[in-house]
């Protein structure tokens, strides 16, 4: 049990510590635990929002789930497929602790809200709630059951080939599609839904650009796995890049138009949802600092002795910096500058496609 | 000089895995033995341009490798032993890209697809194909563009006999236009039908000459 809490689900804590974080400070940031409390009441009482909630949970499960399941594809933890070997309930029983273990923001979320059921006697709505969580855990244990018994499943997701070449730029965008579609979807669904959210937030009260910023950092925090993902994309398939004769200059061009691709859809979502004292000039501003930051995060991955957990761990961290930075009142512009020189020398200074990470 | 080595330490972390003091190749064909792991692959590799070291690496006394990285990677050509290539693209994205970095003409990506077979199936997806078809395409991207040295890893690991009676006469080729290469390999590379200039052993650490 411990191997598996070790292997399985730290692992998913800490590269998701910068999403785990965002929820936490969306949740616990913005509201105080009073709100918790009359939100909790208005859950309890309307089937819709219980539905709502437990549909919410379900969306987390799913991206914990299909975490885990990748990670079971990678080296350091393939050796976990031969699970399958063991008796059925031996299996289950691990399963099922490590998709608990998996699931405990919802778990104590949900265990919030069991308390203050029992407060207002909400009982039927506390059954639906215990029941939710139970086939939650369930469902996410089937998930992982279901890939150690599927060791070689056929991964990539069948869409139509189109019949003209596919340009560079284009690669990462089609392995995402192919390989990731899930967790592209979800990262992609967090962003604009917090992009959306915090420009219907902002004609609510008194609130100035600084919210738009924090909004643009959370999305950015969404973003991170995948610009990641990139970096590993590169490592794995692309390992002849190196040798190919292109200008430091000319390869940081190419992950300009390939980051652009990745981060257009944000675009239309910031100028549609513009507030009315915003000018549409600035939410372009916003997008574009928005695309400086994920050529940073690309080029950061880059750092000699770089590993994935502690990458997510400095991505957090620099979450955190950057809310405390964003009070000082610092314009879209000015982190754009910060986020385009952080690039330029980090791509100068660690000639980033050379890494020394390969085996002997 | 073909290829200047100057000072050239490579290591893992802490762990050295080659060191070359110095070394001066002139033009020609060179075959470097080891047993597995000895490090002729990371040499390999390291020349082409793919990893990083210390010390210097000249090619034909002009470019040297990390202050003119543009020149010097158009002139160095490398065929990794077991490639692999995203699973959804077909080996003519690929090959379009890489032709497209090395500056080879059409006619050129045309002609060794032909020779080699690849045009066969080079517009199915790489995941449907065999690892002797994965090579060809790995060793049709070596021979692209113009270069003045082309790296072969395990050249003839997964081709068959057909296969690899094509890669020598594109080698015999290309030396007679006066291309030089470095072949990596553990198996005997045929030097009953290529020419070697020099034999280099890679162990412990080191380059002798055999």
């Amino acid at each position: 049990m411990t191997l598996l809490l070790r292997t399985l689900v730290a692992p998913y804590y800490t590269r998701n510590a910068g999403f785990l974080g965002v929820v936490v400070y969306l949740a616990f940031g913005f509201m105080r635990p009073q709100d918790h409390h009359a939100l909790m009441a208005a859950i309890l009482t309307s089937p819709f929002l219980l539905a709502l909630t437990a549909s919410l949970w379900g969306l987390y499960t799913l991206r914990a789930t299909v975490f885990t399941r990748q990670l079971l594809s990678e080296p350091p933890q393939r050796f976990l497929l031969s699970a399958r070997l063991l008796p059925r309930s031996t299996r289950w029983a691990g399963w099922v602790l490590v998709s608990a273990a998996l699931l405990l923001p919802v778990e104590a979320y949900a265990g919030w809200m069991l308390q203050r059921g029992f407060v207002h006697q909400t009982w039927a709505a506390n059954a639906a709630l215990t029941g939710v969580v139970l086939l939650l855990v369930s469902a996410s244990a089937y998930g992982l059951d279901e890939r150690v018994r599927n060791p070689y499943p056929e991964r990539a997701l069948r869409l139509p080939r189109w019949r003209w070449s596919i340009p560079y730029v284009l690669f990462y965008p089609s392995f995402l599609l192919r390989h990731r579609p899930v967790a592209t979807l979800l990262s992609k669904a967090a962003s604009v839904g917090l992009l959306i959210g915090v420009c219907r937030l902002y004609p609510t009260d008194d609130y100035d650009q600084r919210l738009l910023l924090i909004g643009l950092m959370m999305s950015l925090v969404a973003h991170a796995p995948l610009c990641r993902l990139f970096f590993e994309f590169e490592q794995t398939w692309l390992r002849l890049l190196p040798n190919l004769p292109i200008s430091p200059w000319g390869r940081l061009g190419r992950y300009v138009l390939a980051y652009t691709v990745l981060w257009l859809p944000e675009l239309p979502v910031l100028l549609y949802n513009a507030p009315v004292r915003v000018s549409p000039v600035y939410m372009g501003t916003l997008w574009f600092t928005g695309l400086g930051w994920l050529l940073f995060f690309h080029t950061f991955a880059y750092r000699p002795r770089w590993n994935p957990d502690r990458w997510q761990q400095q991505v957090l961290g620099g979450f955190l910096a950057g809310l405390l930075l964003i009070m000082f009142g610092i314009p879209a512009l000015g982190w754009l500058a910060i986020a385009l020189c952080l690039t330029g020398w980090q791509f100068v200074k660690t000639t980033p496609w050379l890494r020394n990470t390969h085996p002997a | 000089m073909l290829l200047t080595i100057k000072n050239f330490r490579k290591a893992y972390h802490e762990t050295p895995i080659l060191t070359v003091p110095s070394l001066q190749l002139p033009a020609g064909t060179y075959w470097f033995r080891g047993i597995n792991g000895s490090g002729k692959s990371t040499f390999l590799r390291t020349i082409a341009g793919m990893l990083p070291f210390a010390g210097e690496i000249w090619l034909n006394e002009q470019y040297e490798i990390n202050r003119h990285p543009v020149p010097y990677r158009l002139r160095v050509n490398y065929a990794e032993a077991e490639p692999l290539f995203p699973d959804f693209l077909s080996a003519y994205d690929i090959i379009q890209f890489v032709a497209k970095a090395k500056q080879a003409t059409r006619t050129q990506v045309a002609c060794l697809a032909e020779q080699l077979g690849v045009d066969a199936y080079w517009k199915t997806p790489t995941g449907t194909y065999s690892s002797g078809m994965q090579k060809k395409v790995a060793l049709l991207m070596a021979f692209l563009g113009q270069p003045a040295l082309i790296l072969l890893d395990e050249p003839l690991t997964t081709i068959d006999d057909r296969a690899a009676q094509i890669l020598y006469d594109l080698i015999h080729e290309r030396q007679a236009a006066g291309v030089s290469f470095g072949l990596a390999s553990h198996q005997d590379v045929g030097q009953s039908t290529l020419p070697i200039d020099r034999v280099f052993l890679v162990e412990n650490g080191l380059l002798q000459s055999v």
